[in-house]
C-alpha cells in the first residue's frame, strides 16, 4: 500500500537534522529507534506529533542494574506513513524522575501511572501517578525491577501445596482385571440361566 | 440530587471479565467513573523475563484470554524480528488461517455478548454455538480448544490436518448463509437499535486524545487504519481484502464494522485456503538444545491487529537464553481506562455495559 | 417392610430426612454464581449456551451471590480477586459449594512462582470439587458438576461446614497472606 522502505529512512533523516541522537536503529522497514538525551524527549514528542506521529503507542521502562541506569521507552504511531518510532532514554537508577508527557499526549496518564507501579519512576505533572492501579496493598520493592524476585516472594507469602511420595496411590486401588473378570463371569451366569 | 456509588462488575453478569466499573451516578445519569483494573493481575511481564525463549510459548497465549492467537503471532513476530529470520512461505499461509479463525471466533463472541447489556439471550446463544464450531476446529488443528500454543516463533508447530479444508469450508458456508440472520437478529432489531443508535458517542477528537485503535478508530475517522493494510504482516499484501469504515461512531455503527469485518475474515480465509502453497512448515531458531538458544541483543516492537486494535510486544534482548524484558501493549488501554475515566461520565447506567461490550475493553490484557 | 410412625422419630433423624429432601432439590436446581474470576471462565459460556446447554442438568446462572448455590472459581486468584472471592463467598446463604477450575486452583499451574497469584485456594476457602486441566475443556467442567451433585447426594460435600467450623484458621490464612481481607479504595472511602 504504502512505500514504508522510504518512510522509515525519511524519518531517521528527518529527526537526525533536528536532534543529536545518541544511537539510530533502523529495526525493519516498519521500526525506527532513536537513543537520545533526556531533556530532548519532550521537545522531540512535540515534533513528531505535529509531523503526524499522533498516536502514542506504549510507555515503559526497562531495567539495567549493571549500569544502574533505568531506561524509558516512547513509541509513537504514525497511520498514514505506518512507522513506529521508538524512542528511548536512559534515567538514574537510584532516584528515578521524569516529566511527565501529559501535555503532549493525554492519552500517557495510566501508562505512567503503570510505570510507576511496577518500576516507581516518580513522573512529575501527572496528578494520579502515585495512586495505586494493579497491586493492592503492595508492600515490596516495585515488581519489575531486576532484584526483585517473585519466587521467594510467593514463596513467603502463599502455603505451597505439599506433595507426598505415596501422593499417588494407584496400587492400592482395586484391580480392575479382577472387576472385569466377574462381571464376565456373572454374564456368562445369567446366558446359562443362573446355572453353574 | 443525592449521589449515588454504583458498581459494575467485577461480579456482574453484563461484565466482561473480572474488572469493575466504579461509578457515582446522579439519577441515572454517570457523573464520574473509572475502571479498577488489576484483579487478573498475574505478573507475566515478569513471569516472562523468567522463562527462556522456547518455554515462553506455553505462556503466552494466556495473556489474553479470548484472543491467544495474537499474542503468539506478536511473540513469534517479535523474536524473528530480533533473529533476522524468514519464514516459511506455507507457514505465513497458516498463520493467517489461524489469526483470521481467531478474529471470527472473538467476533461471535463480541456479537454475542451485546446480547447481555441489551437482554437479548437469543443473539449470544446462537452466536455462541457458531463460535464452538470454530474452537472445534481449532481442536483439530492445534489439539486445544482454546489455548492453541500453534504460531511458534520460526512458523507453526504443525502442518494442517489432512482433509481440514474441507471442515473449515463447511463452516465458513454455514456461516455466511446465517450472515442475515445475524444482521436481523442483532443490529437491525429494533430493540437494539433503540440501546445502540446514538449511545457512546466517540468523535474524531477524542479517539486521538485516548489513542483509540481498532474497530473504535475506523469507525470515526472513516480511513482504513488497519495494522494489516497500513503496515502488512505474514501475506496481508497479497489478499485481496476491505477494512469495514465510517465516520459516525455511535453503538449501532462499531457493530455493524464488526459485523462486516464478520465477512471479510471468511473471504480472507477463503483465498488463504486456495492460494496455499505446499512446503515446510517451519525453521529452527538455532542448533543444539534447544533451552540454550539465544537471541541477539536488540529492541524489537511488533504489532500485530486484533480485534481491538493494534496489539503489540515490545521485546529486549540482552543476548541471552531468556527475555530481557517483554512489554505488553494491550488493544484496550486506552479505552478501558482513561476513556472510561473521562468519556462515560455523562451518559446512563445502562451504557456502561455497552462500552465495554462494543469498545472491546478486555481486561486480562489491561492488567497482565 | 414395616412403616416407621413419624412420633418415633428423634429429632435428629428428622432433620437428617429433611436434609435429604432438601439435597435432592438442591443437588437438580444448582444456581452458580456468574463471578469469572479467571480465564478458565471462557469455557463457561459454550457450557451454558446451546452447544452443552448447562440447564439439562438443572443449572443455571445466577446474578447475585445471596439466591446462588455455587461459587465457581474459574482458575487462577491473584490477591486482588481474592479478597473480592472471600467477600463474595461470605455473602452466600448456606449451604453452598465451591468449585475449583483449572490447576491454577489446585497447585499454581502455570503461575506458581508469580508474585501476584495464590498457590491453593483451599487455603482460603472449602472447596468440594477440583476440575484439573488448563484449561479443562467444556466436557471437564460439565463433568466438575456431575461430581459435585454426586458429592451432594453421598453428604460429603460439606464444605461450608468446614468453614463455619474452621473459621478461625481459614482467616488466619487470609490474613497472612492478604495483609488484610477488606478491600479499600477510592470507592469504599
Amino acid at each position: 500500500m504504502m512505500n514504508s522502505t522510504n518512510n522509515a529512512l525519511e524519518v531517521i533523516t528527518l529527526v537526525e537534522s533536528k536532534y543529536n541522537v545518541v544511537k539510530t536503529e533502523h529495526i525493519s522497514k516498519y521500526q525506527v529507534a532513536f537513543e537520545v538525551i533526556r531533556e530532548d524527549i519532550h521537545s522531540m514528542l512535540n515534533f513528531l506529533k505535529n509531523s503526524g506521529w499522533k498516536q502514542l503507542s506504549y510507555l515503559s521502562a526497562i531495567d539495567w542494574p549493571e549500569e544502574d541506569k533505568m531506561e524509558l521507552v516512547y513509541i509513537v504511531f504514525n497511520w498514514d506513513k505506518g512507522v513506529h518510532i521508538q524512542i528511548r532514554s536512559k534515567i538514574d537508577r537510584e532516584n528515578p524522575e521524569m516529566d511527565s508527557i501529559l501535555p503532549i499526549f493525554p492519552g500517557c496518564k495510566y501508562y505512567e501511572r503503570e510505570a510507576h507501579e511496577f518500576f516507581g519512576i516518580v513522573f512529575h505533572g501527572n496528578p494520579d501517578s502515585m495512586k495505586q492501579l494493579i497491586l493492592e496493598g503492595w508492600d515490596d520493592i516495585p515488581p519489575l525491577r531486576k532484584d526483585f524476585d517473585p519466587r521467594a516472594y510467593s514463596e513467603a507469602h502463599f502455603p505451597q501445596r505439599e506433595y507426598t511420595e505415596t501422593f499417588i496411590e494407584l496400587n492400592q486401588q482395586e484391580s480392575k482385571q479382577e472387576k472385569r473378570a466377574a462381571r464376565q463371569a456373572h454374564i456368562d451366569e445369567v446366558r446359562k440361566g443362573g446355572k453353574k | 440530587m443525592q449521589e449515588l456509588k454504583l458498581f459494575l462488575g467485577p461480579q456482574h453478569p453484563g461484565m466482561h471479565g473480572n474488572a469493575s466499573v466504579h461509578m457515582f451516578v446522579e439519577g441515572d445519569i454517570i457523573k464520574r467513573s473509572y475502571l479498577l483494573p488489576g484483579m487478573l493481575h498475574r505478573g507475566f511481564e515478569k513471569g516472562m523475563e523468567r522463562h527462556t525463549w522456547l518455554n515462553n510459548i506455553g505462556l503466552i497465549p494466556r495473556v489474553c484470554v479470548v484472543e491467544p492467537d495474537i499474542n503468539e503471532m506478536c511473540f513469534a513476530q517479535g523474536v524473528e524480528t530480533l533473529l533476522g529470520i524468514e519464514v516459511p512461505e506455507r507457514a505465513h499461509w497458516i498463520r493467517m488461517i489461524i489469526l483470521e479463525l481467531a478474529r471470527l471466533s472473538i467476533h461471535m463472541m463480541a456479537y454475542g455478548g451485546i446480547g447481555g447489556p441489551t437482554g437479548l439471550y437469543t443473539l449470544m446463544y446462537h452466536a455462541h454455538a457458531d463460535r464452538n464450531d470454530i474452537l472445534n476446529i481449532f481442536e483439530k488443528i492445534t489439539g486445544h480448544r482454546v489455548y492453541h500454543m500453534y504460531i511458534v516463533p520460526g512458523g507453526v508447530r504443525k502442518d494442517l490436518p489432512v482433509g481440514i479444508e474441507k471442515d473449515i469450508h463447511q463452516f465458513l458456508d454455514s456461516l455466511e448463509s446465517r450472515y442475515a440472520e445475524y444482521r436481523d437478529l442483532g443490529i437491525d432489531n429494533p430493540t437494539v437499535r433503540a440501546r445502540t443508535v446514538d449511545t457512546i458517542m466517540l468523535p474524531e477528537s477524542v479517539v486521538w486524545e485516548l489513542g483509540v485503535t481498532g474497530i473504535g478508530m475506523r469507525s470515526a475517522v472513516g480511513k482504513e487504519y488497519d495494522v494489516r493494510k497500513v503496515m502488512p504482516y505474514a501475506r496481508y499484501d497479497q489478499v485481496e481484502f476491505t477494512v469495514p469504515t465510517n465516520t459516525y461512531s455511535d453503538a449501532n455503527n462499531r457493530i455493524d464494522c464488526k459485523l462486516q469485518e464478520i465477512l471479510q475474515s471468511i473471504s480472507i480465509i477463503r483465498q488463504c485456503l486456495a492460494k496455499m502453497p505446499e512446503g515446510p512448515v517451519r525453521v529452527p531458531l538455532g542448533r543444539g538444545q534447544s533451552m540454550r538458544w539465544t537471541v541477539p541483543k536488540g529492541y524489537a516492537y511488533s504489532v500485530v491487529e486484533s480485534s481491538r486494535g493494534e496489539f503489540g510486544y515490545f521485546m529486549v534482548s540482552n543476548g541471552g537464553t531468556h527475555p530481557y524484558r517483554v512489554g505488553v501493549r494491550g488493544a484496550s488501554y486506552p479505552q478501558g481506562l482513561l476513556g472510561i475515566e473521562k468519556y462515560l461520565p455523562g451518559t446512563r447506567i445502562d451504557d456502561a455495559a455497552l462500552w465495554v461490550d462494543t469498545m472491546g475493553v478486555c481486561s486480562p490484557e489491561i492488567d497482565r | 417392610m414395616k412403616s416407621t410412625k413419624f412420633s418415633e422419630l428423634s429429632q435428629e433423624q428428622v432433620d437428617r430426612k429433611w436434609w435429604e429432601i432438601g439435597d435432592f432439590f438442591r443437588r437438580n436446581s444448582l444456581w452458580m454464581l456468574m463471578y469469572c474470576t479467571g480465564c478458565c471462565a471462557i469455557e463457561l459460556p459454550p457450557a451454558m449456551t446451546s452447544a452443552y446447554d448447562m440447564e439439562r442438568l438443572g443449572m443455571g446462572p445466577m446474578a447475585t451471590p445471596r439466591q446462588a448455590d455455587i461459587l465457581l472459581v474459574s482458575g487462577y486468584l491473584s490477591l486482588k480477586t481474592l479478597r473480592r472471592l472471600i467477600y463474595t463467598y461470605e455473602q452466600m446463604s448456606e449451604p453452598k459449594y465451591v468449585v475449583g477450575l483449572g490447576s491454577c486452583t489446585i497447585n499454581g499451574g502455570i503461575y506458581h512462582d508469580s508474585h501476584a497469584v495464590i498457590n491453593q485456594l483451599d487455603q482460603y476457602v472449602p472447596v468440594d470439587v477440583y476440575v484439573a486441566g488448563c484449561m479443562p475443556n467444556t466436557e471437564a467442567v460439565m463433568n466438575g458438576f456431575v461430581d459435585l451433585m454426586d458429592a451432594i447426594k453421598h453428604k460429603t460435600a460439606n464444605g461450608w461446614k468446614k468453614y463455619r467450623d474452621n473459621y478461625d484458621w481459614y482467616r488466619q490464612n487470609q490474613i497472612a497472606s492478604l495483609g488484610e481481607v477488606e478491600v479499600h479504595d477510592e470507592f469504599h472511602e
